[in-house]
Formats: structure tokens, C-alpha cells, sequence
């Protein structure tokens, strides 16, 4: 397996054929503010091949292919496509309201249509798609989320185009659906198109592709033909492994079985349990459930601009909503860069408005905390005082349930930790337990 | 005393027809944009506009069919102005439209008085509104918004923008000038057709009755012919049935409302808008 | 306190464009835009007479205005302030045979009433409250219509209007009544609710952003209601004023259009109750002046209408440009 970048060439000495070169990376980069999405990434995407483009949240894949599919801009660096590139996109872009046959007419020119017209078209189109749709008068937001998948890629696919990008296509799929998917990509790209894969599920990745490409921090760091690897050494690369850490809390009870469990998570006082995972697979769901079920427990929502913080409101007010009082003895205590309690909380930085999130929620001190990717853009100093403020808490007997995508935050700070995985959760685990296990778990490897 | 009021009715029909033309035309007007994904306040005052500059363009040119062309005029100023608030300033569609009403209100009222339009107007020799807007207009629309890929898209804007980013803004501004072309004709025809010049405020509310009925028409065409039929007969027959039956016209008058405020509440099916609609 | 005063430029500066294009709207037809601000100014505040006519004319756009702006101010759309106005007005007539007090508290429980219909329909039914409270201010107005031509007719049946109320608001001077210092102590009331109480807090994050709002706890449901009951009431009681303080009877044109300027009037405080006292004695002097415009220079009154609408355009382009510097900082 190779780590390093791959030569830009054409001719691919490990294959037998000559391929296409449909789309040409060479040393891209894209940044989004301080953060290096993309980083010097060189690549090429040949036809009549599956190409898996794998990695975690945040490792640059949507990044890059938007990128080809000349959705985004790139800092630096040269790309270069031949022929037409088609980005099927995570989230549906389809009219609920309209039929199957009206959502595919979207894709086309054409001046004037009846109704019938329009869906002996579509009924075309589907069959030259080689992919199975059934009754296309059918409105499209009654259709299952398969189904709806199958029309984005049979919209996609009939635009001809030469490089077919798949982002996540598998999400919402059930395991026949994603079968039949894969078959479908067989054919498209034995048509002589180049498929591009983007997952982080390796089971799947190894089962149809040709070759794997791994990303981690916005770089490539392997390169591999599927038939010469496995999940396990792809989870390797994927996820650097770690050592478990040594404790950094003194004195967390354990309290032997005393915890209650909602939604499937087990609450223990004293205890910081962390539910790690790639974002996407439910964590969101499960926070918000949790703060239904929860009202009185210290919720950090994961959206902090969205869901945290008032913009325009001031640090005293945003701080009041939970009846916290004492604004300034806060901003002290916290070390909230302000200029004073009046100051609207939308001009804060991430890290100080984090804080005052913080504290608003514990200062009130719940026995319960649910805390959701809490150093999400955070700098290193703002993400460390949000671990003390945590651990903490935690020392002070309460139960923490920090989901995050950050596995060295979560091997730091935890006393145990679960997997979700397409929003089921994986048994418990001590770290010891986890250090080993994790990396498969996020990727769906049992 | 039955045979009555089915009599009085069914005299009142061809009057109903006439007198609720300029409505018709206003909510088919108000369908396009809603479905674009607008809601149009200010409909209102297009046509208040347009009945004034449709006044004022017959007068000055002694020529009815210029009165029409200047009432599409009038209205196309408002809509301009609507559209640079709402598309490109992206500005609150209900406060636009608000001030939009509050601003022809105004300025209707201001502006005919410096006017000093005297004469009497020219008449209309025959009358070609009524068929266009009750049969050539509503299957124009028709087949435009649901039989053309233009209409696909402009209605796709009103559902989900995102499935055809790059041209929500052009469709939507076509669709607000749609409407100008139909308040411009409504509101001239209030004041060259139906009445004999301009009056202050003379829409008396026509604009929100239209956007009641676009809902109760559930933003089809179909809907908006029966709806204005049946907001029309109601209020041209306010004076008939007050004397055969007795019943307050003024509480029929409030029945189109209270019947709107009920289908908005899902009581006869599910009201579906169109989901981008507002925003 | 610095926030009231960034608030108070930004509106006379609105004020001033918007007074400034009346002036040259009027010049487009050959009036002579000094003297027409001329009229506008001797004919609200020149005399004594003028002054107790803005004062008076201030009263509902006050309340109005203040309804809106509660409402505004928790992200609720009303725009049933007439159809609220109307209502309490009905109410304040039926309950006045117990007094004032009674007849005005009444005004507010209906106005209070009138607007939850709405809310009611949104929370349970998801119909929009955009639409909902204008068409109930239709049916307010043929309620309105069908009493007093009917079952509130006036005793001799001469014209389509109620009897006069049995009571009335106790004249303060001139043309000015009680109304006056009750519509500002509702401002007063209304500025400590939202500014220094919890719930007012509450109203304003949710307003603000609901997610944020109800990640911290806060029922926004709940709030909303409250809100658009707090607006209604304040609504009605501008109508049950109007009727006690000014008309004395109900007559089918009552509200003409106060529920729609009030929009005017909070846009221009930018929803802070105490501005709202201010832009409600611009919006007062306007129609006052316009009025004088009227009868002396047989300019339009409607002039008064126009600047509302020219206010609220300003408004929204300060509002563009303030939108598009923040951005490119």
C-alpha cells in the first residue's frame, strides 16, 4: 500500500488498460478561514473505474469533489476535467411537490409538454439509466428515501457526463438498496464513466471499488488497490490509532451500575461517557432527543451560532435566559475576552462565545450534562478550558455525555465509550477496551 | 320564497361575472407570483396604481386601448419596485408589500388630485376583458405554469429553490411582472371599464380578497375561477338576497373570509402553499 | 441606553428622507417645497390647536404602533392590529354600561381574543399568521358592518352607526383626552416588560432566533401565543380609546387604517416601545399637517399615507446598507 502521493499519469502501470483521465488534481488546496480543508492534494480520476475516496468527517472529501465538480473554488493549485462532471450531493435537491417525471424535466430544455408527454420522457430516461423506478406519476415526496436516491442518480446519470461523483450516496439506503446501487455503478463505469465514491463505510468501499484513495487533515495519505488491503488496515489510516491516555481526573466515582439509561445511553453521576462517532450517523438526532426528554439537564447544542448563542443579544442577557445572574463575576471566572457584559454576544470569538454557553449551562450545576462537539472550532486554549469545565463537573458528581467526532478528545476525557454508527450505539467499552476497537466501529466494521 | 332567491341569484350572474373581472384578474396575477415563491402584499396598490395611470393615460391620449397600456405601466412601476425591495434588496416580503399599499394609497390619492382630470373619459366600444379574463387568460396560465418547462421552473422556485439555484431570481421576477401585465389590465378596468375615471381608493380591499383567494383556490387555476365566482356572486347578490331572505349581507360578506380562515385550517383537506413561499 | 439612542438617529434620519421626498413629490407638480414643509409644520405644531390635533391623532398610532412592535419583537407576524382595533372597540361599546374602566379592559380581553384565533391556527394548524390576521381583519370589519346595521343600530335607525357609548374618557384640554397619558403609560409598561423582566427576555430570544431560544429552555410555542395575545390586547384597547375618547359611536368605517399604520410606526421606533412614543407623534404631526396641506394648499391629505411608506422603504434600505457593511468588515 502506498502512502505517498500518487504520480500524474495516465498510464496507470498497475492496470492493464489504457484509462482516461477524466479529471486531473494537482496540487489543490482550499482553505475556509483558518481551516486547511484540502491540502496539496494531487490526483487523478480515470474512467471505467470505481475510485473510493475515504476518510472522516472533515478530511476534505466533499471538499475536493466540489472542487471538481466546479461547485467551489480552489486557493491553489490546477484542476483540470474532461467531459462533464455530475456531483450527486448528500442532501436531496428534488421538488417534493412534483412528480418523477416533472423532477427529471427539470433537467432538460424543452419549450412546451403535456403531462404524458413529459412522463414517457421520464420513463426514457430512467430505462437508459438502467435502474429500476417504477410508476413515474408518482410524487416525489411520497417516495421512500431510496427511491428518491435512485432519482437524484438517474437525474445525474442522464446527463451523460463523463465523471459521476457519489457523496455518501449509502447513508439512507437500506443494505438491498445499496446493493442494488453498487450494481448500478458496476455498469455505469463499465460504460467506460469515471465513478467517484465518497464513504466512510469500509465493508461497502471494498466491495465495489478498484481502487481506494484515503484522506485524513485535507491530505491523501494512501493510495491502494482494493484487492490488496483490508478494512482493518484502511481503519488504520483513516483513524490514527491511539494509545489510551492515562487518566488526567482525579477522583471520578465510579459508581458501580447506579446509572439510568435514556435512549439507549446509561448516565452515570461522577462518570464522562463519550459517544464518538462520524458526524451524520444520528449524533444530532440523539442530542436532540435527549433535550426533549431532558429539559433540566445542561445542554451545549452543537450548532453554536444556530442553536447556542443570541447574536444579538448581550453576554448578560444570553446569560440570563437560564436565570444566571452574576454576568461579570462570570466573564472573570470564565476568562471571557469582553470588553463587558453589555457587549452583544455575536461579536465574541467562538471560543468566549462557547464559554459563555458554558457557563450558562452549568453554572446552575445539573446533574445531568449533554455536551455535543463542544470544541467544534475551537483553539487549542478556548477547547482546553472546556475540558476542565467538563471534567469538572464531572469531579463534582454529575453525569457528562460528550458526543464528538474528535477521538483525541474523547480518549482524553472519558471514563467510557460508545460508537453510533448509522444511529445505532455500540456497546459500552472501557478506554482500554475502545483504544482498539473504535476505529472499525466508526467505520461499520464489526 | 326559495324560488326566489335561485331567481335572484341566477340573475345576478352575468352582473357577477363583469363586476369581479378585475378581481380575477388580480389573483391569477397573484397564483403566478405566490407560486414563484412571493407572497405579494402589495397587489393592492398595483392595481390602485394602475387605475390611476390608466385614468390618467385615456385622458391624455383620448384612446381607451392607451388608458390599458398605461394602467400595465402603472402597475409595472410598482412591481419594479416591489421586485428591487424583495429580490434584490431581499428585503421582508410583508413589510414591502405593506408600504408598497401604503405608498400607492398615498400616492394615488395626491397625485389625481394635482391632476385635475376633468373630461370625461372615452368609453370602451366593446368590451374584450371579460372573455380574456375569464377564459383566454386562465388557460394561458394553465398550460404556462404546468405544461412548459418555464412554468416547471417558476414553480419549482416556489418549492425548492435549491433544486434550480441559478435562476430563482429571474423566474420570480417574470413572474412579478406576469402579474403587472394582470393588475395593470384589473385595475384600468376598474376605472375605464367599470367605473368612469378614478376614484380614491377605489380597489376598496380587491388586492387582499384576491390573496384570499388564491388560498381558498389552493394556488390552481381552477380554484381561482371558482373562488372569484363565488366571492363575486356573493357580493353582488348582498342586495337581492337582503330582501328575499333576510339574511344580513353584511355577515354573507364575511363568509368568503371565515370560509378561507377554515380551508387554511385544513378543515376541507390539506392546504398545501408552496413550500418556499415567504422566504 | 446607548442602544435607544443609536435607534432615535436611525429614525430621524428616516424621518428626515421621507419628509424631504414628500417635499419633492410636491415640487413635481409645482408646489414650492418650502412652503409645503411650511404647512406641515405651522399645521401640526404651530398652534395650539395644531398641537392638541397631533396629540390626538398620536393616540392610536401609539398603541397600534406598540402592538406591532410586541408582536415584531417575539418574530410574529401581526398584521390584525385593525381587525384587534375593531374588536375592542366592539367589546369597550357592549361592556361600557359599567364604566369606563370596565369597557376598556373589555377592549383588551377582545383584542386579546381576536389575535389568538390566529395564534390558535398557527400552533394547531400551521396555518401562517401572515394570512390569518388579515383575513380575520375582513371579517372584524363585516362584524363590524353587519352591528351596526343591525342588532347596534342606533335607536332612531337614521344612519348605519351605534348609539353613543354611555360613557366617555374625561377630556384633559382642548381636544386632548385621557387616552393620551394611558397610551403612554402603556408604552411605559410595555418598555419594562420586554426590556427589564424575564419574560420580556424571553420574548426577545425567541424573537431573535427560536433555535437558540428553545435550546435554552424557553417554550417558544408558549411565548408566541403570549406575545400575540399581549399584541391583540394592546390593539383592542386602541380601539376601545378611539371609541371612548374620540367617535363616542361605531360606525362602519371606524378603524380606516390604524391597524396598518401602526406597522409604520413601530418600523420607524424599530420596535422600542418608548421610540414608538416618538415615531407615533411624527406619524401624528403628519397627519395633522397633512391635513392643513389639505384644507390651505388642496394637497392631498393622503400625503400623510405616502410618507408612512416612504418611512418604511427608507427603513428598509438603511437597513441593505447597514446588512451589506457588517458583511464586508
Amino acid at each position: 500500500m502506498t502512502r505517498n502521493n500518487p504520480q500524474f499519469s495516465i498510464l496507470n502501470p498497475q492496470s492493464n488498460i489504457l484509462s482516461t483521465m477524466t479529471v486531473a488534481f494537482a496540487h489543490i488546496s482550499r482553505s475556509f478561514g483558518t481551516n486547511r480543508a484540502v491540502d496539496d492534494v494531487t490526483l487523478d480520476v480515470r474512467g471505467g473505474e470505481i475510485l473510493a475516496l475515504v476518510g472522516e468527517n472533515g478530511a476534505g472529501k466533499t471538499t475536493l469533489m466540489s472542487i471538481a465538480a466546479g461547485e467551489l473554488a480552489r486557493d491553489s493549485g490546477e484542476v483540470r476535467a474532461e467531459g462533464r462532471v455530475e456531483l450527486v450531493h448528500q442532501h436531496f435537491m428534488l421538488v417534493n411537490e412534483f412528480t418523477i417525471a416533472e423532477n427529471l424535466a427539470l433537467t432538460r430544455r424543452f419549450r412546451f409538454a403535456t403531462r404524458r408527454a413529459l412522463e414517457r420522457e421520464a420513463l426514457a430516461t430512467v430505462a437508459a439509466a438502467g435502474i429500476e423506478l417504477g410508476d413515474v406519476s408518482r410524487r416525489v415526496g411520497d417516495l421512500s428515501v431510496g427511491e428518491k436516491s435512485k432519482l437524484e442518480l438517474i437525474k445525474a446519470i442522464g446527463r451523460q457526463p463523463a465523471t459521476l461523483i457519489l457523496d455518501e450516496p449509502t447513508s439512507v439506503l437500506t443494505p438491498r438498496e445499496a446493493d442494488e446501487l453498487f450494481a448500478v455503478m458496476r455498469r455505469v463505469a463499465a460504460a467506460g464513466t469515471a465513478v467517484v465514491f465518497i464513504s466512510h463505510k469500509l465493508p461497502e468501499v471494498l466491495a465495489v471499488a478498484d481502487r481506494i484513495v484515503v484522506m485524513r487533515a485535507g491530505k491523501i495519505v494512501a493510495e491502494t488497490r482494493a484487492s490488496e488491503t483490508t478494512a482493518s488496515a484502511l481503519a488504520d489510516v483513516m483513524v490514527e490509532r491511539r494509545a489510551p491516555r492515562p487518566a488526567s481526573r482525579i477522583g471520578h466515582g465510579h459508581e458501580a451500575g447506579g446509572g439510568t439509561t435514556i435512549e439507549g445511553v446509561t448516565f452515570e453521576g461522577g462518570q464522562i461517557l463519550a459517544i464518538v462517532g462520524v458526524a451524520g450517523n444520528g449524533q444530532s438526532q440523539l442530542a436532540a432527543r435527549l433535550r426533549a426528554r431532558l429539559p433540566s439537564a445542561g445542554h451545549i447544542p452543537e450548532d453554536r451560532t444556530r442553536d447556542g448563542i443570541i447574536a444579538e443579544m448581550s453576554i448578560a442577557e444570553n446569560l440570563a435566559l437560564r436565570g444566571v445572574r452574576n454576568a461579570r463575576e462570570i466573564i472573570t471566572r470564565y476568562s471571557i475576552r469582553a470588553q463587558d457584559e453589555q457587549q452583544k454576544a455575536g461579536d465574541l470569538s467562538g471560543g468566549n462565545q462557547q464559554k459563555v454557553i458554558l457557563a450558562r449551562e452549568l453554572d446552575r450545576r445539573p446533574h445531568v450534562i449533554v455536551a455535543a462537539e463542544p470544541t467544534r472550532g475551537l483553539d487549542i486554549e478556548a477547547a482546553r478550558f472546556v475540558h476542565e469545565q467538563l471534567r469538572d463537573a464531572a469531579g463534582n458528581g454529575a453525569a457528562v455525555l460528550l458526543i464528538t467526532s474528535d477521538l483525541d478528545e474523547a480518549f482524553s476525557l472519558s471514563d467510557a465509550i460508545q460508537v453510533i454508527y448509522r444511529g445505532q450505539l455500540s456497546a459500552r467499552m472501557t478506554r482500554d477496551e475502545a483504544a482498539g476497537r473504535v476505529a472499525n466501529l466508526m467505520a461499520g466494521v464489526a | 320564497m326559495f324560488d326566489g332567491t335561485v331567481k335572484a341569484i341566477a340573475d345576478a350572474i352575468p352582473l357577477a361575472i363583469v363586476a369581479s373581472t378585475p378581481l380575477l384578474l388580480a389573483v391569477q396575477g397573484e397564483l403566478a407570483v405566490q407560486r414563484s415563491g412571493i407572497i405579494n402584499l402589495g397587489i393592492e396598490g398595483m392595481m390602485l396604481a394602475a387605475a390611476l395611470a390608466a385614468a390618467f393615460t385615456a385622458h391624455a391620449t383620448a384612446s381607451v386601448a392607451a388608458g390599458f397600456l398605461g394602467g400595465i405601466a402603472g402597475a409595472a412601476l410598482v412591481a419594479l419596485l416591489f421586485g428591487l425591495f424583495v429580490i434584490v434588496l431581499k428585503a421582508d416580503q410583508i413589510v414591502t408589500g405593506t408600504a408598497i399599499n401604503l405608498l400607492a394609497a398615498g400616492a394615488t390619492a395626491f397625485i389625481y388630485r394635482e391632476l385635475h382630470l376633468t373630461s370625461a373619459l372615452p368609453r370602451l366600444a366593446f368590451d374584450p376583458i371579460v372573455p380574456l379574463a375569464w377564459i383566454v387568460f386562465p388557460v394561458a396560465l394553465a398550460l404556462l405554469l404546468w405544461n412548459t418547462s418555464f412554468g416547471l421552473r417558476l414553480r419549482a422556485a416556489g418549492e425548492n429553490p435549491d433544486a434550480i439555484a441559478s435562476s430563482v431570481r429571474s423566474h420570480r421576477a417574470l413572474a412579478l411582472l406576469i402579474e403587472a401585465v394582470l393588475a395593470g389590465l384589473a385595475g384600468a378596468y376598474l376605472s375605464l371599464g367599470l367605473s368612469s375615471g378614478f376614484a380614491e381608493n377605489m380597489t376598496s380591499g380587491r388586492g387582499f380578497i384576491a390573496l384570499s383567494i388564491v388560498i381558498f383556490g389552493r394556488w390552481k387555476v381552477k380554484g381561482a375561477l371558482a373562488g372569484t365566482a363565488i366571492f363575486g356572486l356573493a357580493a353582488v347578490t348582498q342586495y337581492t338576497l337582503q330582501a328575499s331572505s333576510g339574511l344580513s349581507y353584511h355577515l354573507l360578506l364575511a363568509v368568503p373570509y371565515v370560509l378561507t380562515l377554515l380551508i387554511l385550517c385544513g378543515v376541507a383537506g390539506r392546504v398545501r402553499a408552496p413550500e418556499s413561499l415567504g422566504r | 441606553m446607548r442602544r435607544l439612542a443609536v435607534t432615535l438617529g436611525r429614525a430621524f434620519a428616516a424621518a428626515a428622507v421621507a419628509v424631504l421626498l414628500l417635499a419633492l413629490s410636491g415640487a413635481a407638480f409645482g408646489h414650492s417645497p418650502a412652503e409645503l414643509l411650511g404647512i406641515l409644520v405651522s399645521g401640526s405644531v404651530g398652534s395650539r390647536f395644531a398641537l392638541e390635533g397631533t396629540l390626538l391623532k398620536s393616540v392610536p398610532l401609539l398603541l397600534t404602533g406598540l402592538s406591532v412592535a410586541v408582536a415584531f419583537r417575539a418574530g410574529v407576524w401581526n398584521i390584525g392590529a385593525e381587525g384587534q382595533f375593531i374588536v375592542g372597540a366592539l367589546a369597550g361599546l357592549l361592556a361600557s354600561r359599567w364604566g369606563v374602566a370596565a369597557a376598556l379592559i373589555a377592549s383588551m380581553l377582545a383584542g386579546a381574543a381576536w389575535a389568538s384565533l390566529a395564534t390558535a391556527m398557527r400552533l394547531l394548524r400551521n396555518a401562517p399568521e401572515v394570512l390569518t390576521t388579515i383575513l380575520l381583519n375582513f371579517t372584524a370589519i363585516h362584524l363590524l358592518g353587519w352591528s351596526v346595521n343591525g342588532p347596534l343600530r342606533e335607536s332612531i335607525a337614521q344612519y348605519p352607526q351605534s348609539d353613543p357609548a354611555g360613557v366617555a374618557l374625561p377630556v384633559l384640554a382642548g381636544q386632548v383626552h385621557a387616552g393620551l397619558p394611558i397610551a403612554v403609560l402603556a408604552a411605559i409598561a410595555l418598555w419594562v416588560l420586554i426590556h427589564r423582566t424575564r419574560e420580556g427576555l424571553r420574548l426577545r430570544a425567541t424573537g431573535f432566533s427560536p433555535n437558540a431560544a428553545e435550546w435554552a429552555g424557553i417554550n417558544v410555542r408558549a411565548q408566541l401565543a403570549r406575545a400575540m395575545a399581549i399584541s391583540g390586547a394592546v390593539a383592542g384597547l386602541a380601539g376601545g380609546i378611539e371609541l371612548l375618547g374620540v367617535t363616542h359611536r361605531l360606525f362602519e368605517r371606524f378603524a380606516s387604517g390604524y391597524g396598518y399604520s401602526g406597522i409604520a410606526v413601530a418600523l420607524l421606533a424599530q420596535l422600542h416601545p418608548l421610540a414608538t412614543v416618538l415615531s407615533a407623534l411624527f406619524f401624528g404631526a403628519l397627519v395633522t399637517g397633512a391635513g392643513e396641506l389639505q384644507r390651505t394648499a388642496n394637497i392631498s391629505a393622503a400625503v400623510a399615507t405616502l410618507g408612512q411608506a416612504l418611512v418604511i422603504l427608507t427603513l428598509i434600505g438603511f437597513e441593505h446598507v447597514r446588512r451589506n457593511r457588517q458583511s464586508n468588515r
